[in-house]
């Protein structure tokens, strides 16, 4: 899943960049109002985490240009103006979710993932799709046999974008920009090889390849 | 102080009063006594022709060539009458009959006019002139009955006193309309007030007679301060907060990369936790628009919806049946900003504790009455206690739910209203009971 962190102060983005990381997000970080915006439209993106207070545009009129021109990026505001008016009115400018700091990243992380569930209408909780539940805490994967298998970062950040998007033809190079930031090397092939462990892990038959297409996410069914 | 209006209208009901009892006491006077000159005139002319009547015979006997004098003057009490005295002789009219007419001896060439009462209650009018007739000296005095005249004197004096009377009245109607009328820009400038105070409008019309304008320039000037001012302070005290919050967002952090088992997770946690509340109340109390004009109040039909969504985004793994009686067309007497903290704090902590069910009742008469309560585990007796502390200190740690309650708590001071905690009888949790006066 591919995230976009809006978020000016540069002491807060490397630790935040980090454990974003670390728990299987393509990060990209923007540190004005103006780049955000921007980014925000170029449509590769999961989720943004959106500061308010950002330099050169106001976080909440860059949330307010997003869905004015039709763009729902998921988006989690997160502020230190946590009053209650100022929280209405970000939800009021479209925002999905709204986190005042100083937050734990713990709850960051859980509102992100029940974020992205919410817009891929998965339920809470851990991620059931086609017989396979995905702990997105401890990255590892129960098939329907009751196996546990740990995954690697890739491995799992390529299970849980085709587990958040079943049933649908994913190219190669859509996978790589909802995979890998900006900073990353990317080598599309790549995908290939990963994908042919999670066949290992899954089974042969849980994700089929179209020709000239991309892959489709079956499951275990 | 007195109202304006009726100051007005005493001030000009008294001078109109004075005026027209001046005008009524002045031709009431001149009438009198233009009537009495007119018939003192013709008096006089009578006593001239009298006087070429009279002629003396060889005894000096005064002889008076009575079919040459006005009948008038020979029926009984007929209100016309003479005397002619000369030292030797006296001769009245035949009106006169028995009766008699006190009249002094006038010497010749002078007159002099008298008033006394005459026969049958007539008020007489005198006029005794001195002649020389024939080398005799002789008084003619003669009088008139004044009453049918002060009788027609006495008409004219009520009809003038109903005209007047009536034109008085007329003129007081016209003068109340005309105050009503330019008093009406003072009125109007009273109900703006009203509707500022009730933040309907953030500034009064210019629309207003001349004389006012500076004045309601003067007033909107101030508002325009006081607005910036606050809008000014609260930026400010926003903009410490943002900064405050910053640091100890990296510290967290941070923090959170420690060990576990280290004490000093612990402690910097707990420590820096410590630091956001203090800055978050001290700065939530210091930012209360109170009741200075900040502008918008709160809106139950535009901003409560808005709020409840937020709550229902920011909670939105729970599925909470909410159950709304909130009266229809509430004036609310908060500010927007104050009022979401308010309620957002208490719902929030609603939607915390709640199992299923959350009602929040709204409804208004002499003041506003807001109850909340949830079917969640409620409070025991002692935190219950504890909430209820007026003023909890600063340096007090209020924990976890009990912060937002804390700062609802100050704003509802802040607004010299009530917050009651207490446990809900209809859905066995925690209630809420809140009461702000309208003004």
């Amino acid at each position: 899943m591919r995230l976009l962190l809006a978020e000016d102060d540069f002491n807060l983005v490397e630790t935040l960049k980090k454990d974003l990381q670390s728990a299987g997000y393509a990060v990209d970080v923007a540190n004005n109002g103006i780049d955000a915006e921007y980014l925000g439209n170029e449509m590769i993106y999961d989720i943004a985490v959106l500061d308010l207070g950002l330099p050169q545009r106001n976080g909440i009129d860059v949330l307010k240009n997003w869905r004015a021109s039709n763009n729902h990026l998921p988006v989690i505001i997160l502020t230190a103006r946590n009053a209650w008016h100022e929280r209405v009115d970000g939800f009021k400018a479209g925002a999905d979710d709204y986190l005042g700091k100083p937050f734990h990243i713990e709850e960051l992380l859980a509102r992100i993932v029940a974020l992205l569930h919410r817009s891929s209408q998965q339920p809470g909780g851990a991620l059931n799709v086609a017989g396979l539940s995905l702990d997105e805490e401890k990255q590892t994967v129960t098939t329907a046999n009751n196996e546990i298998h740990k995954l690697t970062g890739i491995e799992y950040r390529l299970l849980r974008y085709f587990l958040l998007n079943p049933q649908r033809v994913l190219s190669k190079s859509k996978i790589t920009e909802h995979i890998y930031d900006l900073d990353s090397e990317k080598d599309s092939n790549v995908i290939e090889v990963y994908v042919r462990h999670l066949r290992q892990i899954l089974g042969k038959e849980s994700i089929e390849t179209r020709r000239g297409q991309g892959y489709v996410f079956r499951g275990n069914e | 102080m007195q109202s304006l209006q009726s100051k007005l209208s005493v001030g000009l009901f008294l001078s109109l009063v004075v005026t027209f009892s001046a005008l009524w006491l002045l031709v009431s006077f001149n009438v009198q006594y233009l009537a009495e000159e007119y018939i003192a005139s013709r008096l006089k002319h009578d006593a001239d022709t009298l006087l070429s009547r009279i002629s003396f015979n060889k005894n000096s006997q005064l002889v008076i060539d009575s079919s040459r004098v006005d009948l008038i003057y020979s029926q009984p009490f007929s209100g016309h009458y003479y005397v002619i005295n000369t030292p030797e002789q006296s001769v009245t009219s035949r009106s006169l009959w028995d009766q008699k007419i006190k009249q002094q001896t006038v010497i010749t060439g002078q007159q002099l006019k008298s008033v006394q009462q005459g026969p049958e209650q007539q008020s007489l009018l005198l006029i005794s002139a001195g002649y020389m007739k024939q080398g005799h000296q002789l008084t003619i005095t003669v009088a008139e009955d004044l009453n049918p005249v002060n009788k027609n004197i006495t008409k004219f004096k009520t009809g003038f006193s109903v005209m007047a009377i009536g034109l008085l009245l007329i003129l007081l109607i016209f003068q109340i309309i005309i105050l009503r009328l330019s008093l009406r820009p003072l009125n109007k400038i009273k109900n703006e007030l009203k509707e500022l105070q009730q933040g309907k409008i953030e500034k009064l019309s210019l629309d207003t007679p001349h004389e006012l304008q500076p004045l309601i320039y003067e007033v909107n000037h101030l508002l325009g301060i006081m607005q910036k001012n606050l809008l000014r302070s609260r930026n400010a005290l926003g903009d410490l907060a943002h900064s405050i919050k910053k640091p100890l967002t990296v510290i967290k952090q941070i923090t959170s990369k420690i060990e576990t088992s280290d004490v000093n997770r612990a402690t910097l946690d707990t420590q820096s936790d410590d630091i956001y509340q203090i800055t978050d109340r001290i700065l939530k109390r210091a930012r209360l628009a109170g009741h200075s004009h900040s502008g918008t109040l709160f809106s139950f039909s535009e901003d409560f919806p808005v709020l409840l969504k937020t709550l229902n985004m920011m909670h939105v793994n729970k599925t909470i049946q909410l159950n709304l009686q909130i009266q229809e067309n509430i004036i609310c007497p908060v500010d927007r900003e104050d009022m979401l903290e308010l309620l957002g704090n208490i719902l929030d902590n609603a939607y915390k504790w709640a199992t299923y069910k959350i009602t929040v009742k709204v409804k208004i008469n002499s003041e506003l009455h807001i109850v909340i309560e949830d079917d969640g585990p409620g409070a025991d007796n002692e935190k219950i206690n504890e909430l209820s502390k007026r003023g909890v200190r600063l340096d007090e740690k209020v924990q976890g739910h009990g912060f937002g309650l804390a700062i609802s708590a100050d704003i509802i001071t802040d607004y010299n209203g009530e917050i009651i905690f207490k446990q809900s009888a209809e859905l066995g949790g925690f209630r809420v009971d809140i009461t702000l006066p309208l003004h």
